[in-house]
This record gives structure tokens, sequence and C-alpha cells, in this order.
């Protein structure tokens, strides 16, 4: 019997790859990570497009559960560390553009001049999203077992810790969690605000990286979901995703973990239904005694397992998972006299702005009035722009990417007049660039998107999301499990904890 | 002079306040159903609109009625006559349909003819979904328990959850739990390919809801109405002998025969409260009349904010009402007509005056995103444009129902939201007809000639005709946040109310609309189980 050189290796170095290697290498495993591009991160990445043109790609900053910057001693500022809980006050500013030329900033001193009601229900709003985010948090950080009978009690422990978390929320706090789930984000805002322009601003946050409007059932969800990831409205770190990877990476080495970049892996090597090992991309083979992918599930079972080593009715279950990115980035290298405050700001002036914006990608076409969202660092302004659908239905992605580009200056000049002329660079990055370059599957940021039907024990797809797979030793631990989507690192940590 | 002394009051007589009522009666209480109307049956009833024509002005067909009501009661002894509706026809813009008739293999040779990948993957659709259906079934029976509650009642009710889930084997559960939540064009494209069963399938999913097939929570809508069962043949649509008015007749006829008293014309102004305890109603005309318990059956907003004065119940529980979805989505056409439409799709047969798809459903849902675009246009404010229709001809399985060589027809129209932009008049109502006229103009060009006379009833008529606050034809929509223990309120779903002897069992509690009869069955059973 031939002895495997490593213990565990890992596809993809994006941020839950780097986690579930570093806790694995923590442990004593030999673990190797193999990266396909140059650069670590995956979508949590820092780059340089041009001299003084560096920029996030493409997650506007980020931060990671407290606990694992803890397990893993990362030299991280407290920032990076997203702690729901903290006060809003202590974050950096969430200004939604107002077509009238002003801008209002989201906290309850700035609401009041639109309206007192609504700046008296704020700080309410703020506790509950607090504590709906902590018990998400606390389900994400929970291993979902398979249900409904087959589980045993390290499973099951984990599941009545996250019912007491539940029933510790109070009687009250507890219902209405669990309403918001399947509510629309206007609907969850109408029983706070009374003004559209505040709900707006909420609401965009709220569909924020999903194919969703915010007329849309379950965006109660996604909005708590992204309210958790960023510990509020606004991002922090901008301009720093770079700096979490690269401390992950650096904390696999330093536990005696391998990574190995411009490494890309073709295929896993599947024997009797167990996965052996991965075939590269230059016909290499690399033996191990567990896989785990980071890579989303659709092109990690699809592609790199393939259908026929897979049961069939799991195949459908497979291409069925829904992944439809509708983001496109624009990042512009700047003069500096752009004009743009710093903070996290949302072109969303209303409710039916933004459920416009999105009516556009339901039918496969790009959103003629965008939703965007601008974060500012130094000379570069990064717009995150809603809805470019990756799959566009009358014309493809080689034709509209200036398209998309002019939209998106456009949009955000008519705020800000002295942009146009002070852009020196700019670099898109559509949907499509999303798959081919950072390798996201229909260019979803999340690896799946975030709805009900994709939630808990049904993500990525019913009775899987315990990081196994139909294949013997081959894991998923990216974003598209339970516990991920966004820059959280829950997915990494619980797959590398599920292992024995 | 009779006394005004009785065990329960029912608020309302629609079917299921007629139901709760005639249990009651079965169980010896002295019961007055108090319909504020001239006719009992609410939203199901049949009423002369024309000379001659007949029309069962809002809800028309019947299937979710549930069986166990059907027996205990004897409905049919009690006049209840269901005829079943044999096809469901989709013509299509290109001048062709879909049939689906109740004969399975032609069904699936039907779709074969568009789709022979749709045909083999329509027997495991259909499987799918009747197992699901099945496994949820006995939820609808289920009192909903509070899961934040510590009560030995609601731990009780929990556990019988548990037990139910856990019996339910992997397969079910995860079925289960993915119709719950996803949204019908999602499950149907898993499936399938051609868009005209697409669409005519996802309609289901939209019914009385405004949501459009792509919102997540509609293949719930889609499972709900897949709950249909007459004479234990699951999954059937019928039509009752003299319309919804049948059925709610029949439903009269048993309370009736069981001694429940049935007040009309009786319109209550508010319920008497005594130390803390609903006790009586006062009635708009005066009269007050006193019993131990008093059920509304009437919508949650009527039941909780208006019949009841607001210091009655906690703050909480008043916001979480007020909050309480009903927007009215859907509409109704009722039409009087010298002839029948004759469909360019599947014409009038060589000497008669009918075709193969007069005697079942015509349905107008040629696509998955024919819909959304109506549901855009309502989402805004609007009518749609170009509406989703079902259509059914009453007269051609009933005679009776218009006069001799004559016809009556039925168009269930959606959407027609409740706010309307600029809120509804009678050039909005003319709109909303003209709008039902030209979509079935396209595919029956002698409709326009054809019509005899024409009802049109928007969500706001249905509000002031059926006392439905929203007009929602479900009191209520069916979303994932307002049913089972949500509904109508958390902690509120178990039939009995904040106010003590104050109970609800309509289709704003669970398990929600159709004319099902469950939420007052349910009621009434709590009811007694209570004492009084």
């Amino acid at each position: 019997m031939t002895i495997n050189q490593y213990d565990t290796i890992i596809i993809g170095a994006g941020h839950n790859g780097l986690v579930a290697a570093a806790y694995l290498a923590k442990q004593g495993k030999k673990v190797l990570v193999l990266e396909r591009r140059a650069i670590v991160g995956g979508s949590v990445v820092t780059e340089s497009f041009g001299e003084g043109f560096t920029v996030d790609s493409v997650f506007a900053g980020g931060s990671l559960r407290p606990d694992i910057v803890k397990d893993l001693k990362l030299p991280l500022p407290k920032s990076a560390s997203t702690s729901p809980t903290a006060p809003l006050s202590a974050k950096p500013a969430f200004i939604s553009l107002q077509p009238d030329g002003n801008h209002l900033t989201i906290d309850a001193e700035s609401i009041k001049r639109i309206s007192e009601k609504d700046a008296a229900r704020f700080p309410e709003f703020v506790r509950f999203m607090d504590k709906a985010a902590s018990i998400l948090d606390t389900a994400y950080a929970t291993i979902m077992p398979r249900l409904p009978m087959n589980f045993g009690i390290r499973e099951g422990y984990g599941l009545l810790e996250l019912g007491l978390e539940l029933r510790l929320a109070g009687r009250k706090d507890m219902l209405n969690f669990i309403r918001a789930l399947p509510m629309t984000a206007q609907e969850l805002l109408d029983e706070y605000f009374e003004s559209d322009v505040v709900k707006a601003a909420i609401a965009s946050v709220g569909i924020h990286g999903f194919t969703l409007g915010p007329m849309g059932a379950g965006t109660g969800y996604t909005l708590i979901h992204n309210w958790m990831n960023r510990g509020g409205l606004s991002h922090v770190n901008v301009g720093k995703a770079g700096e979490i990877t690269q401390a992950l990476a650096n904390a696999v080495k330093s536990f005696g973990g391998e990574i190995r970049t411009e490494i890309e892996v073709k295929s896993i090597k599947v024997e009797s239904q167990i996965a052996k090992g991965v075939i590269l991309a230059n016909g290499e083979e690399i033996s191990a005694n567990q896989i785990l992918s980071s890579a989303d599930p659709k092109h990690t079972l699809l592609q790199l397992v393939g259908a026929q080593d897979l049961p069939p009715e799991f195949v459908w279950h497979t291409q069925s998972i829904k992944m439809r990115g509708s983001v496109a980035k624009i990042h512009l290298l700047t003069d500096g006299k752009h004009g743009i405050p710093e903070g996290t700001l949302a072109v969303a002036p209303s409710i039916k702005y933004l459920e416009r914006a999105y009516d556009a990608a339901k039918y496969g076409e790009i959103s003629e009035k965008p939703y965007l969202e601008v974060t500012t660092s130094g000379n570069v302004v990064s717009i995150h722009f809603q809805f470019a659908p990756y799959a566009l239905k009358k014309s493809s992605w080689q034709i509209e990417g200036l398209k998309v580009e002019k939209l998106a200056i456009d949009t955000l000049a008519a705020y800000f007049p002295n942009l146009k002329s002070s852009i020196v660079n700019r670099k898109l990055i559509s949907p499509l660039d999303l798959e081919q370059t950072y390798g996201l599957t229909e260019g979803d940021l999340n690896h799946g998107q975030l709805m009900l039907d994709q939630f808990l024990f049904m993500r990525p797809i019913p009775g899987w999301s315990n990081h196994k797979t139909p294949i013997d030793n081959l894991y998923l631990c990216g974003s598209g499990v339970h516990g991920g989507g966004g820059v959280s690192g829950a997915a990494g940590r619980n797959a590398a904890k599920s292992l024995k | 002079m009779t006394s005004n002394q009785y065990d329960a009051i029912i608020i309302g007589g629609g079917h299921n306040g007629l139901v709760a009522g005639a249990y009651l009666a079965r169980a010896g209480k002295k019961v007055v159903v108090l319909e504020r109307r001239h006719i009992a049956g609410g939203a199901a009833v049949t009423e002369e609109i024309f000379p001659g024509y007949k029309f069962t002005e809002f809800s028309y067909v019947v299937s979710l009625l549930r069986p166990e009501i059907i027996r205990d009661l004897e409905l049919p002894k009690h006049g209840l006559k269901i005829l079943p509706l044999p096809s469901t026809v989709t013509p299509m813009e290109n001048g062709d349909y879909l049939g689906a008739w109740d004969d399975h293999d032609l069904t699936r040779r039907e779709i074969y003819r568009h789709s022979p990948k749709d045909a083999e993957a329509y027997d495991e659709y259909a499987r799918v979904m009747a197992r699901a259906a099945k496994a949820i079934k006995p939820i609808i029976n289920l009192i909903p328990p509070d899961p934040s509650s510590m009560s030995v009642r609601d731990l009780m009710g929990l556990l019988k959850v548990g037990q139910y889930a856990a019996s339910l084997s992997e397969k079910e559960l995860y079925a289960v739990a993915k119709l719950a939540t996803q949204s019908s064009a999602d499950l149907l494209e898993e499936w399938f390919e051609f868009d005209a069963l697409k669409g005519t399938k996802a309609a289901s999913g939209i019914i009385g809801t405004f949501l459009g097939p792509r919102s997540p929570g509609t293949a719930y809508v889609l499972l709900h109405h897949y709950m249909g069962e007459i004479d234990g043949a699951f999954r059937a649509w019928g039509f009752a002998k003299n319309g919804s008015g049948g059925v709610s007749g029949s439903i009269l006829n048993a309370a009736k025969a069981l001694g429940v008293e049935v007040r009309l014309n009786a319109s209550v102004k508010q319920v008497i409260v005594k130390n803390g305890r609903a006790v009586g109603v006062a009635l708009e005309n005066g009269d007050e009349l006193t019993s131990k318990v008093v059920m509304s059956a009437a919508d949650p907003k009527r039941t909780f904010l208006q019949f009841v004065e607001g210091k009655h119940f906690p703050d909480d529980f008043v916001t979480a009402l007020q909050n309480f979805r009903t927007r009215g989505s859907s509409g109704k056409v009722n039409i009087a007509l010298s002839e029948l439409p004759n469909f360019t799709a599947l014409p009038f047969k060589d000497k008669g005056h009918d075709s193969a798809l007069h005697r079942g459903a015509v349905s107008i849902s040629p696509s998955i995103d024919y819909i959304e675009r109506a549901y855009d246009d309502a989402k805004y404010g609007q009518i749609s444009k170009r509406p989703y229709l079902d259509m059914i001809f009453p007269s051609m399985i009933d005679p009776d129902m218009a006069p001799p060589g004559q016809h009556v027809m039925s168009c269930f129209v959606q959407y027609a939201p409740y706010d309307l932009e600029g809120g509804w008049n009678d050039a909005k109502r003319d709109e909303l007809g003209e709008a039902v006229i030209s979509t079935i103009e396209q595919y029956a060009p002698n409709i326009r000639k054809a019509i005899v006379g024409m009802q049109v009833i928007s969500p706001k008529d249905i509000e002031a005709i059926a006392g439905i606050t929203g007009g929602n034809i479900f009191h209520g929509e069916l979303l994932l946040h307002q049913i089972f223990f949500l509904r109508p309120t958390p902690q509120w779903a178990d039939f009995r109310t904040p106010l003590k002897g104050y109970y609800f069992g309509a289709s704003g509690a669970h398990p929600g609309g159709g004319v099902m009869g469950a939420a007052g069955m349910l009621a009434a059973k709590e009811i007694l189980k209570d004492g009084m």
C-alpha cells in the first residue's frame, strides 16, 4: 500500500479553503492547498491593476468570524472580525445618495431630518437586527446534520445549542426572527419605518449580491445575512480584503501547511466512489487521504468529479442549484478629485427603483437604472453594479461590458460631477470575468443564491449540508455549503471541524 | 320571542362560520350564526345577477373542502353535489393549445406532442407532488403549537409536529421543505421546458397571492392547491351543483338541521366584553345577544381590530394584526353570454356550439414570463395589461345556471391590486373588464359580441360585498410568515385569542383559505375542549 504524502488536499485558496487548511494544519495534518491563480484569496483579494491602482477586486473589504481570528491567532486588526453587536456608530458611515443631490447618512441623528418617527424607531431596529444577526451567526456555526433521523449525539448537541440560542433570544425576538426570514425586506422595514428613502437604503443591503428585489420573499433573510456579514450596514476594511487572506495563508504555512499557486486542478480522481487524489491540468497526479474542495458545488461536483461518478438524482439536484450572479464590479482609479466621501454609498433612492432594477434581471437584461454601492479607498473608487445578469437573454458579455461600465459611471457622475474628469484608469469585472477569472460559476458571489430553499440543511442541496458528498473522502468547504455566503469563514471552519 | 341567550355566537355566515356552528350544535350547544348580508355563504354564494343568469360571484370551484366535514355533517344528504371539471385547456399565443384531460394517458400524449422530455418528466413530477401533498396533509388538522411557549399544551403540540416530521422519509421531508420555500418558477424549471405547461402549473402558485411565479414561497401556494380531494380522488377539482352557493347551502342546511339558528341581516357592531371576557355581541340594529363564547369567522382585521376595542388586547398583538398582510390581488369578471366563446385553438365542432374545452377550465397562462409580467404591473399599483385568467362555463356543467341556449362564464382574473394607484372607481373597473375581454378576444374573437351582461368585481368589491378586508380571497395571504404557527399571528395560532371567551376560526387562521372549512371545524373542536 502506498502512503500518501498528504493527509488533505484543499482545492482553492479562497478564504474558506485557507480557513479549513489552517484548522487542519493546526491539528497536525499534512495539508496541501492548490490555487489556480498566482495570488491567494479567491474572491477575498486585494489586487493591482496598474500603478497606484490597488483594489479589493470582488468583495469590498471583509471580516472573519472572531473565533476564527482567535483560534488561528491571526494578526488582524479588531475591525477585521465581525461582531454584530459592536455599536453602529463605531463603524464607517452608510450613505444613501438622494436624487435631489443630498446625501442621507443612515443613523438616528440624520434620519431625524426626514422623519422623527423613523429616527425614534431606528435604535429598536438596530437592536433587533443585531440580535437576529447573532442568531443567524450561531446557525451558521452549527454544522447541519442530515435530517431527519440521521444524526448522532455530536450533531444533535449542535442543534440543541442552536435551539437554546433561539429560546434565549426571548419569545418575541425568537418569533420575530423566524417571521423575518421569509418576509420581503420591504415588509420587514414597513414594520419599523415610514420613509421610503430610509427603507430603500436599508433594503439595498438586503439585495446586495443577490438576484432578488426588495419586494421578493426571502429578502428579510438576506438582509439579516448581510447585516451579520458586514456587522451592520456599511462595509468595513475597504481596500484591505487581501490582508485577511494573506494572514490566513501565513497561518497555514506557520502550522506547517503547504500552498501552491498557479496549479489548476483538472479533476478529482475517483475510484469505486472514493476520492483518491487530484489530477492537475499539467497531467500530474497528487494523492491524499482526503480532498476538500472550496470551489463552488457545481464546479466541484459536475466538473471536477463529473456526472458519471455520481447518482443520477444527486446530479439533477446539483444541476438545479440556483447560481445566478448579477453583479458587475467597476473599479476606477482617479486623480483623487472625485468628490466622493468615505464610507459606503448606495444609489438606492426608493424601494420601487430597486425592484425595477431587479425586474430587468428576471428577463435576462441589464438594469437601465441600476442599484449601485460605492466604496472608496483613497484614489480608488469601486462600484458594485446590480443588476447585470450572467445569463443575458439577448446579448453576451463580450458585447455588454462597455455598456455596463458607462451606465455605472454615468449614474454615479450624476451625483458627483467631478468624477468623470478625475478618472485615470478603469477596470471592469463582469459576471463572466467572475466566472472565468475568479472561478465563480455563473458569477455567483456566494457559490449559490442565499434563498430559503438553499438554506440550513438544504445548502448546497437537501441532505448534503454536512460537508459530505456521495464520494467518500471528498468534502465541500466553500461558500456553497451551509455556513457559507459572504466572508465569515464559517463554512471552512465547520468543514474542518466536521472531519474526524 | 326568541331568547338572546346562547352557548355560542358565531360572527359571519360564511362556510367556516357555518361549519363551526354545525360542529358546536352537534355537541349539543345552542348556537346562533350572525350573517351581515341577506344570504348566508360569505364568499361562497350563488346569486342571480342578470335575470335568468346565476353566478357564483366569488369562489367558483370546489376541491379543498375537507372530506371529514362532508362526512361528519352528511353534506350530500343536505344537497351537496359535486360535478367534476374534466379538463384544463391553455390556448397558446401561436394558435395551438395545451390540454390537460381527466384521462392520464391522453394528457401525457398531449404533453408529448409539445415536448417528449416534459412528457417523460410529467409522471415523476405528479408522483412527487402527490407524495408531498399527502405528506403535509396531516398538518391541516394539527393545532399549531407556539414554539416559544413552555406550556404543556404547546410542548405536546411541538412533540406532535416532531413526531410527524420523523414519520416522513428523508425524501418526503426535503420535498416538503423545498416546496415550502422555493418559487413555483424555480420548481417547474427544474422539471419542464415547455412554456405553456410551466405557465399553467405556475398559475396555481399565485392564486390569491400578491406574488409573481418567480417569488419564493409560491411553490407552497401551488402545493396548497394540490391538496384537493373529491370523493377520495386526490387532486381533483369540481364544480358544485348550483355553484359555490351549493356548497355553503348544503352546510347551511346541515347546520340548521342540527339546530343552529342563522340570523340574516344581522351585522355585528361590537363584541361585548365584561371582566376581561367576551360575553356577547351588540348588533348594528341595537340588539344585544349574550353567550358563553363568541367565535369570529370574519377576517383577522375585522375580528381583532374592528369588533373588539383595542384596549382589550396587548399592544404587540394589535401591531401584529395591523402588520398582517391582506393585499387582495385578484378580481372576478362574471359574464352572461348569448353564445360560448369560440376559441381558435379548439373551435366549435361542426354542428354544435361547444368544443371539448368548454366543459372544463380555460387558462390564459401561456408562459411563466407572461404571468410574471402581469405581476410586474400589479406590484407598481397597476391592473395587469395582460392578466392571468382562469375561466369556467358553469352553464355547461349545470344548465340551471343560465336560460336555455344561453351561458354564463366565470373569469377569475389576476392581478387586480387592491391598492390600485389612484384607487378603485367605475373607470378602473371598466379598465379591468376591458383587460379581460381584450385578452380573451385574442384567443376567442367572438367574445365581445356574445356578451349579454358583465359584472366586474374588484378586490374593493370583494371587501365591500363579502366583507373581507383587503379583498384577499384567503382572508390574508398564504405567505410563509403567515402560515401555521404564525397565522394569523405568533402565539395565537391555536384559534384562541388574548381575550378570554373569544375565538377565531376562519380562513385567516390555520390552515388557510380555499373553501376548505378546516379552520371552522378545528376552532369548534378547540372551543369544546376548553369547555363552556
